[in-house]
Formats: structure tokens, sequence, C-alpha cells
């Protein structure tokens, strides 16, 4: 395994609160194109581990790197979505996604100084914003602001805005958790999209654009949405001494036209439950940690 | 009937209907006064008030050495120091505001001293003013400076510390904002609506403050002239400068409303 490949690494990653140990010995590896579902009980440290992530709340203990490099502050090859706050209210949708174009390609001196070709650039960021917003069925709410934009409207901004950067990790903490469940399953497809252009991407031979970590508490969303999921929680054998990453597999993914079919689910939903919710259930942390060994069996068998 | 709405017609028909009360009450009050002392100036009648007019209007001097009618000298004198005063006021609590929303060293360094200062009537720091600045225009625009800047950077504070989530200026930097792209592109903008909200409800404060220091110190302006009418018992003119005066508010306050909808349109009413 190369491990520059990597989209993220996470070596040996612990933090504590005080004296109250968090996360424990986290290791945890995803490559391009991986769309990641972590659960846990609440409470577990799925948020802090995010933030540890994004470079906001370094870990006390262990690394992180991105394509590579060492993660010690928020820095543009990391994108987040939160559940709230999600946007720039002084924005439009479309100069919301054009944002991170206009921070990332140009300075406040060119912007200031160089107002001729500050206004061209600014155009085809604008043009671009409203190509990604209508690639996401959002062309009608391109001159709004996010005031007047519903819930949903707003997430899928908000994912926009954060993956037309192409970061090398976008980290999603609970995004759909304030929405109906109607919403919230027309934004699933939205990254079943994704996942779509990845696979395509690959086809093609092209590193694939989207590599996205979700962090939600819903067992059937995370196993819809995801190829893979990884579950943090303090349940196993060396509990007190914090979190870890007791379960983490390789589960079905679909296309986003596709009829989702809940019953396949069920056998890992139950899975899910009993490694990672279950607090009576006492295991080794490493007993469903099996995703890197499934898809190697998976590549010899084809 | 409490909070239930009216027509249209009858909402302006009821605005209009208070003018018209207080301008008939003041013609009977005035009548009265005239028919029992035919010379009084405390309530002028309309024509009175229409040669006050002709008086504020009217150029002073002579012909080989001309000078400005009342109105002129004065409105250019004390908008002249508003303007000014307002400006720098506006800038340095900006400055301040900002930085003690954004940075705890600076929050920890201006707290109590803005805290402090904030109480003391800005009115009674004329006399620090007077003697630092002197008598020209420096001392007015302090005056009005100072008099806006300690309330507006408190309240510019509290919007960056309200407004300004931490993780928005977090997520500017996942979109790659520098950090003076952070306080310019994102803590700036969200909180410029208040910046113009305060400014407007500081107006009336500044022209208080603009106004008794032209009282007890200026040789022009209308704090000035107020003055020297009011002595001479002139109020024909006193009454018409204090309807300039409530103008300017009224006007500044609507320019700083339309300024704050058209740099502001996401900040709703
Ligand atoms: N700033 C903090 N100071 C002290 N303890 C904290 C702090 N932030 C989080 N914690 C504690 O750390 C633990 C993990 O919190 P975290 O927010 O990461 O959990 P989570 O898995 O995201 O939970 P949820 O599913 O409810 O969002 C919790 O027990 C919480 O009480
Ligand atoms: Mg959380």
């Amino acid at each position: 395994m190369q491990t520059s490949d990597d989209a993220l690494r996470i070596e040996n990653l612990s933090h504590w609160y005080g004296d109250f140990r968090v996360l424990n010995q986290i290791n945890l590896r995803i490559t391009p194109g991986q769309i990641v579902a972590l659960v846990g009980p609440s409470g577990c440290g799925k948020s802090t581990l995010l933030k540890a992530i994004l470079g906001t709340h370094p870990a006390n203990e262990g690394r992180i790197l991105v394509d590579g490099n060492q993660v010690r502050t928020p820095s543009r090859n990391v994108g987040i979505v939160y559940q709230h706050y999600s946007l720039f209210d002084f924005l439009t949708a479309e100069a919301n996604v054009a944002f991170g174009l206009k921070l990332d390609e140009s300075s406040l001196a060119f912007r200031m100084l160089m107002i001729p070709q500050w206004l061209k650039m600014r155009a085809k960021h604008i043009e671009r914003a409203r190509a990604f917003l209508d690639s996401v069925k959002l062309g009608a709410a391109c001159g709004k602001y996010p005031a007047e934009l519903s819930g949903g409207m707003r997430q899928r901004v908000a994912i926009a805005q954060a993956l037309i950067l192409k970061p090398k990790l976008v980290l999603l903490d609970e995004p759909f958790g304030a929405l109906d469940e109607a919403t919230r399953e027309s934004l699933q497809m939205m990254l079943l999209g994704f996942y779509q252009e990845n696979l395509k991407a690959k086809q093609e031979g092209r590193t694939p654009e989207y590599t996205i970590l979700i962090v939600t508490h819903e067992l059937n969303e995370a196993i819809y949405v995801a190829n893979r999921v990884v579950g943090l929680s303090r349940f196993h054998d060396a509990g007190e001494q914090g979190a870890m990453i007791v379960y983490d597999r390789p589960c079905p993914i679909f296309l986003p036209d596709e009829p989702k079919d809940v019953e396949s689910f069920v056998q890992q939903r139950e899975e899910l439950r009993k490694a990672v919710f279950d607090p009576s259930y006492v295991k080794h942390h490493s007993k469903y940690v099996s995703f890197w060994e499934q898809l190697s069996e998976l590549a010899a068998s084809s | 009937m409490i909070h239930r709405p009216i027509p249209g017609w009858l909402y302006y028909l009821l605005g209009i209907a208070g003018v018209m009360v207080v301008a008939c009450v003041y013609a009977a009050l005035s009548t009265r006064q005239t028919h029992i002392n035919p010379d009084q100036s405390v309530m002028p009648g309309f024509s009175a008030l229409g040669e006050g007019v002709v008086e504020i209007f009217k150029s002073r001097g002579n012909e080989r050495n001309p000078r400005p009618s009342w109105i002129s000298n004065d409105a250019s004198a004390t908008y002249w120091r508003l303007a000014l005063g307002l400006a720098s006021g506006v800038a340095l609590s900006v400055v301040v505001g900002v930085s003690m929303g954004a940075y705890t060293a600076a929050e920890a360094f201006f707290n109590p001293l803005i805290t402090f200062f904030a109480k003391i009537p800005p009115t009674a720091m004329l006399a620090v003013y007077m003697v630092v600045f002197g008598m020209a225009l420096k001392m007015y625009v302090a005056m009005v400076a100072f008099g806006v800047f300690f309330t507006m950077a408190q309240a510019i504070y509290q919007s960056v510390r309200k407004d300004v989530s931490t993780d928005l200026i977090d997520k500017a930097y996942t979109l790659g904002a520098s950090e003076i792209e952070v306080l310019y592109e994102v803590v700036w903008r969200q909180v410029l609506p208040r910046v113009i909200e305060n400014l407007r409800l500081q107006i009336g404060p500044a022209m208080v403050f603009l106004i008794a220091a032209e009282w007890a110190f200026a040789d022009q302006g209308f704090g000035y002239t107020l003055r020297q009418q009011s002595k001479l018992l002139n109020m024909n003119v006193v009454y018409l400068y204090l309807a300039i005066l409530g103008l300017t508010g009224l006007g500044f306050d609507w320019a700083l409303m339309r300024l704050r909808r058209w740099l502001c349109p996401w900040f709703g009413e």
C-alpha cells in the first residue's frame, strides 16, 4: 500500500478533555473516492474526531495526515459541512458556492487593486458555481440568500460549497439531522450521485474527486449512502481508555435512482447495533474491523 | 383590537391628522397670545415664521463685504463638524470593536477602558476636549467622535461575538481564506448592517453632543445661533432651526436605511 495515495491517514490518535479520555488510539485510512459513514453512540467522540481532522482542535496524541501533509490548522484540503450555520448569510447561494473559488484563486490585494481582471475572474467563478448548483438541481435558487432557502436547499448549497473546491476530504457532521424524511432522502441521492462520478473517474483512470466522511446517527442512512461504515464506540474490552474504532466494514452501494432495498440492510444494521451500540456486548475492539481484508479478498476473487 | 391591522388609507390619514392637530393647537395658542400681547415673540404666528425664513436665508454684510446667510453659514459649519465627527467615530469604533470581537487580547485590553468611559456623560467630557483640542474644529469632531465611539464600539464588539460563529470562521479557513480575508470578507461583511443600524441610533446623541458644544463655545453653527436668537427671544428663528435639525436627523436616518438596504439586502427589515 502506498501511503501517499491516502486521502486521510490517522495514526494512533488519542484525545482527552481534562482527565476524561474521549478517543483512544484511533487508526484510520481513507483512500480517494471512498464515501465513509461514521456512526457511534451519542457522546462517543465523533465530533471530536472530526474537529481533529479539520485542524481546529488538534488531538493530544498521534497525528493526522491529509494527502500526506500533517494537519495543524484548518485548510482548503479539508472541507466541512455542519448541521447548522452552514452558509454565509450575506452571500447569495451562487456567491456562497463561489466563495471558496474566490478565496482560493485570488488574493485580497488582487481583488482590490486589479479590479477589471478580478471582475472577469469573478464572472467565471459565478458561472462555475451556477453550473455546480444546476447539477445538484438548485439552478433556480442561485440568486437567493440563505434566509430565503429551505433547510434542505441550504444543506445542498453547503455541500456544493465544500465540494466545488475539490478538497482532499469533505467532512459532514450530521448534515441531514435537522431535515424531514423526504428532503433527507433526496440529499442522500445527491451523495450517491457523487459516488457514481467517482466510479466513472476510476474507470477512466482518473483519481476520484469526491472523498467524504459523513457522521450520521441513522444506521440506514449510513449503509445507504456510504460504501464503508466505520463505528466509533467505548463498548469494547478497553472501553474505559476511551472510544476506539470497533467496526469497519464495506457496505452495499446503490445507484441514485435504484430502489432502496431496506430489507438487505437488516443484517448489517443488526451487526452494527451489536458491535457499536450495545454496552453489554464486550469484545475485542478489532473484532469487526475488517474493511481492508475484505477489500483485498474481493479484489482477489474477481 | 390589539395588534389588529387597519386599512392603509386610514393609517396615512391618522398620520396627517396628528400633524394637523398640533399645527391647529399651535395656531390657536399663538393667536391667543398675540391677542393678549401683540408684541409677543414666544409663540410667533405663521406670518412671523415666514419672516423668520426670510431672516435666515437673507445674505448678510453689504455690497463691498458680502457675508453668507445665517443658514448657509451655520449649516456648513455644523454639518461639516457632524460629518467629520461621525466618520472618525465610526472608523475608530469599527477598528476597535472588530478587533475586540476577534482577538481575545484586544478584548482584554479595551474592555475595562471602554466599559468605564462609556459611563461618563459625553457632554461632561467637553471640558477635557476643550482643554486638549482648543476651540477649533478638532474639539467638535472629538466631541462627536468620542460621544458615539464608546457605545458603538461596544455594540460592534457584541455583534462580532454574537453574529459571527466560530464554525463559520473555521469554514472560511477551509475555503482557503487568510486571516485578513476572514476579517474583511466574513466578519466585516457580517457586522456591516449592525454598524449602519447602530449609526442610525447614534445620530440623535451625536447631534445632542454637537449642539451642546456649539451652544457653549462656538461662534457659528446651529447651536450658536440657537443660543443667540433664544436670548433675543426671536423664537420664530429658533423654531425654524429646530425644524431644520429635526429634518436633518430624519434625512440622515432615511439615507442610512437606504444604504443598509442597498449594501446588505440579505439583512431583512
Ligand atoms: N469542549 C469540551 N470540553 C469537555 N468535554 C467535552 C468537550 N467537547 C466534548 N466533550 C465531551 O467529549 C465527549 C465526546 O463529545 P463529541 O461531541 O465528540 O461526541 P459526539 O460523538 O459528536 O456526540 P453526538 O452524537 O451527540 O454529536 C462527550 O462526552 C462530551 O461531553
Ligand atoms: Mg457530534
